[in-house]
């Protein structure tokens, strides 16, 4: 089907220099770069290649056996892990929302100069590259090793995130609000109360809800240390091989996690959108007395 | 040659876009379609490529006709037929050359279209079309560091390497200065006397429509109320076609700024 | 209110004021009051000391922190003490240095093999991860999967896949493959996947459609169109996401070892064991290094990427 041209282009192409393919420095440089670390660790790692091979069969017969020793007797148990980790990911988050919210406004160009806003920046920072685990071992010295020491931790840890994002979030505001509230004679707390929290504030709350989904997640992992919750409970139960009590763990620990992002994401969306219009007529409706009650002129 | 037997669109909110639209289009004709926005124009061109179904009616395309084609038919058509678009719908981020390969798409085999690896014939089809709009020097320039008339000749050029029987255009100047646009309409009009190739233009200008098409076919809430050569397509006949008096916005020359 | 009675007076009564109704104050929205009455009873619930609750108290948390192990503070970071830091530094040379190698640095310790294990676990399963990830992405926006069956499908899948922490797919596949690091790079390449493909299939839904609609309108198959069109726009933020990923990983990798999935975290768990807490603080030291350092170079690579 294909012709040999796109006809009638004899006259015009006479003229024209066709460019010559230029070489993709950039392309290649990560191409090579990215092949070579793919080899060295896949050759140099003490992995066992072959095993992947018997891991399909395997993964069969283990959910076979998954589903064989099936029981609802362990669901008390799986559950009260779950909420545990649940709890320590929810006090983490209040712990890291109320350690990180005065910084946001120092860590704000619009609010705070720049002399002051780098280091905290910098602390921010830091608090960010720390991993959950790093906080959690050195902590144990001083809590020992338990949800509370995990809720610190995390807490700790979350400052990092919550303050960079929050920053930014309370950067992108519109300046006007702003500059009204100075121009009306305000000081820097009431530019905060009346400019900057209505503007930032649904966004924060929407973040820290996230952080809340993010926490979950890693409060379990953190489980695997010693710190309680699900975490612990489902590594528990493979170490020792008691399958009703993976098998239930499993799906416990994805139901719940799934259950707690949509009832955040929804949150989340309402915070940010604001009602919905017909929840927003109908409160009009009722505040400007359209009701049996009403008070208006007509 | 293009046919539409008592074509039909009706979108789901209830707008009827066309409504009982005979044509009948020849081979190598160079059309322009005007109206009001809203008329309909955009959905009469996307009713010959399929990208709009109809609810009633038919379109013939060469020996294709629509509704009733499967997937592959329908590709097949696509194929046959090129596409230029008001905003160019070039991807910025990736070169000319490979925005215009997009025209080989329907030739190429899957796994050369997956890994960017075209064969020599269809880079030298793109280039061929690049040198037709003679922008072939900018073939591997990011195409989102283009000019906008630039950037309507490399969609003409991604249309020309399909290698096409049919070219429709809608409003190509639209987002274009006036200089650019005669640019524009002039390479349009070049490719149509040259290759043969069946040409239909949506426009809301009428000086443009009545310097560069054969026929002018005028469209009033979706029903075909204009068929005619352009020569005879006078002011009273656009006042007809749109409703109303003419007014500054209806001409390029019209327009602001130069 | 003072001020509004001025404002009255201002206006000088010309307009009919009657026409006017000045509404009620309206009533706390029932979300705002719902939803805080929710926060303070859940936030009481989960921190009291009792069954529902992992009793933490803010009060006594000072209190807390002021009592210590002294013994293990001794291990971990006993960094007032000269005697100590320079204990510390000649542990980082045992572990660090091998006097029969003619490099001034040696990862054959268990500490530096671990450590170098985690890097490789996080490479790899970054690698093939956001690979997966870019197919996989496409599909999980609606805009990109063919039909809506498959787009159901891959992001029913996905979200059960976020849902289950890294550390447990790593627990069972040291079940399905054995210890060592494989479990491991498997583990982290399900965290990636879960990651990657969800952050880039959120970026889908903002691109310019043009371009699809230019493919095809020539033609194309959808995924060919995917992959001219589509592809080409989400790109610099799949790069990015697939460093940021990385990032992660590197974290991550750090606990698999105590499920048996290799890195670090082994070593880790070993020292642990032991009650050898110099040696679990100069893990702890190295390994915060290694990810801030690799933080950094992620990060001015990802601001590049822009």
């Amino acid at each position: 089907m294909t012709r040999a041209s796109v006809r009638g282009s004899g006259a015009r192409a006479a003229a024209q220099v066709r460019p010559e393919r230029p070489f993709a420095r950039f392309r290649w440089t990560v191409t090579v770069v990215l092949l070579a670390l793919l080899a060295w660790s896949t050759w140099s790692v003490d992995a066992t290649w072959g095993r992947l091979l018997q891991a399909p069969g395997r993964a069969v017969g283990f959910v076979g056996t998954l589903v064989e020793t099936a029981s609802l007797e362990p669901l008390g148990v799986a559950l009260e892990a779950m909420w545990e980790s649940i709890a320590i990911a929810w006090i983490a988050t209040l712990l890291g929302a109320a350690l990180s919210f005065p910084l946001v406004f120092l860590a704000a160009a619009n609010l705070t100069r720049s002399r002051v806003r780098q280091p905290v920046r910098q602390v921010l920072n830091v608090f960010r590259a720390i991993p959950e685990i790093v906080l959690a071992i050195a902590l144990i010295p001083f809590l020992g090793l338990g949800p509370v020491t995990g809720a610190v931790a995390m807490g700790i840890s979350s400052i990092g995130t919550l303050g960079k994002l929050s920053a930014e979030i309370v950067e992108s505001i519109d300046d006007g609000p702003l500059q009204a509230v100075e121009a009306s004679g305000g000081g820097r707390l009431e530019r905060l109360r009346w400019a900057v929290l209505p503007q930032a504030m649904p966004e924060i709350a929407a973040f820290w809800l996230y952080r809340f989904e993010i926490n979950i997640r890693v409060s379990a992992v953190l489980g695997v240390i010693g710190i309680g919750g699900i975490g612990g409970f489902i590594a528990q139960a493979v170490e020792r091989n008691v399958f009703e009590r993976i098998g239930l763990g499993l799906l416990v620990v994805i139901l719940a996690t799934m259950l707690v992002d949509a009832i955040s994401s929804r949150l989340r969306r309402r915070l940010i959108e604001g009602p919905s219009p017909a929840a927003q007529a109908r409160r009009e409706r009722a505040s400007t007395g359209g009701g049996p009650t009403g008070d208006d002129a007509a | 040659m293009i046919e539409f037997e008592g074509a039909e669109v009706r979108y789901p909110g209830g707008v009827r876009a066309l409504q009982g639209v005979d044509l009948r289009i020849d081979d190598g004709e160079l059309i322009v379609v005007v109206g009001l926005s809203g008329a309909g124009k955009s959905t009469l061109i996307r009713a010959i490529n399929g990208l709009v179904p109809l609810t009633s009616g038919r379109v013939t395309v060469g020996e294709r006709t629509l509704p009733g084609l499967d997937r592959r038919a329908l590709r097949e058509l696509r194929a046959q037929v090129g596409m230029i678009f008001q905003s160019f719908n070039l991807v910025s981020r990736s070169t000319v050359l490979n925005n215009v390969l997009m025209g080989r798409l329907h030739h190429v085999p899957l796994w050369r279209s997956l890994s960017g690896l075209y064969r020599a014939q269809d880079r030298e089809l793109a280039m061929e079309a690049l040198e037709l709009v003679e922008i072939v020097e900018k073939a591997y320039v990011r195409a989102g560091n283009l000019s906008g008339g630039q950037q309507q000749r490399v969609g003409i050029a991604r249309a020309l390497a399909q290698q096409p029987s049919v070219l429709l255009a809608d409003e190509p100047v639209a987002s274009l200065d006036p200089p650019t646009s005669h640019v524009v309409m002039r390479y349009l009009q070049q490719i149509n006397r040259e290759l043969g190739i069946t040409t239909l233009i949506n426009l809301h200008f009428l000086d443009l429509a009545r310097a560069y098409a054969d026929r002018v076919i005028g469209l009033r809430d979706g029903r075909l109320v204009y068929d005619g050569p352009a020569a005879q397509a006078d002011e009273a006949v656009f006042e007809e076609i749109y409703g109303r008096s003419l007014t500054a916005d209806d001409v390029l020359e019209g327009q602001g700024g130069l | 209110m003072s001020g509004e009675a001025s404002v009255d007076r201002e206006r000088g009564r010309t307009e009919p004021a009657g026409r006017q109704v000045r509404p009620r104050k309206p009533p706390p929205q029932p979300f705002t009051i719902l939803g805080l009455a929710g926060l303070v009873a859940f936030t009481l619930v989960t921190a009291w000391d009792w069954a529902l609750g992992i009793g933490f108290d803010p009060l006594a948390l000072p209190g807390e922190l002021a009592d210590s192990n002294p013994a293990m503070v001794e291990g971990l970071f006993n960094v007032t003490d000269a005697d100590w830091r320079a204990q510390y530094v000649e542990l980082l040379r045992t572990h660090f240095t091998d006097p029969d190698s003619p490099w001034p640095l040696s990862l054959d310790s268990r500490i530096g093999g671990g450590l170098v294990e985690t890097v490789q676990i996080a490479v790899l399963a970054t690698i093939v991860g956001a690979a997966l990830s870019l197919p996989l992405a496409v599909l999980n926006a609606r805009l990109g999967a063919p039909d809506r069956v498959t787009h159901a499908v891959v992001k029913a899948l996905n979200n059960v896949n976020r849902a289950i922490p890294d550390v447990i797919w790593a627990a069972l596949f040291v079940v399905l493959v054995g210890v060592g690091a494989l479990p491991g790079i498997l583990a982290l390449t399900m965290f990636t996947i879960g990651v990657v493909v969800k952050l880039t299939s959120d970026v889908v839904d903002g691109i310019d459609r043009g371009p699809i609609e230019a493919a095809r309108a020539a033609g194309a198959s959808h995924a060919a169109a995917m992959r001219t069109a589509l592809v080409p726009q989400i790109l610099p933020a799949y790069a990015s996401f697939s460093l940021y990923a990385f990032e992660l990983n590197l974290r991550g990798a750090a606990v698999l070892g105590f499920v048996g999935a290799g890195g670090i975290g082994q070593a880790m768990s070993y020292y642990w064991s032991q009650l050898d807490f110099e040696a679990v603080s100069v893990i702890v030291f190295v390994y915060l290094v290694l990810v801030i350092v690799v933080e950094q170079v992620s990060i001015s690579i990802r601001r590049r990427l822009g």
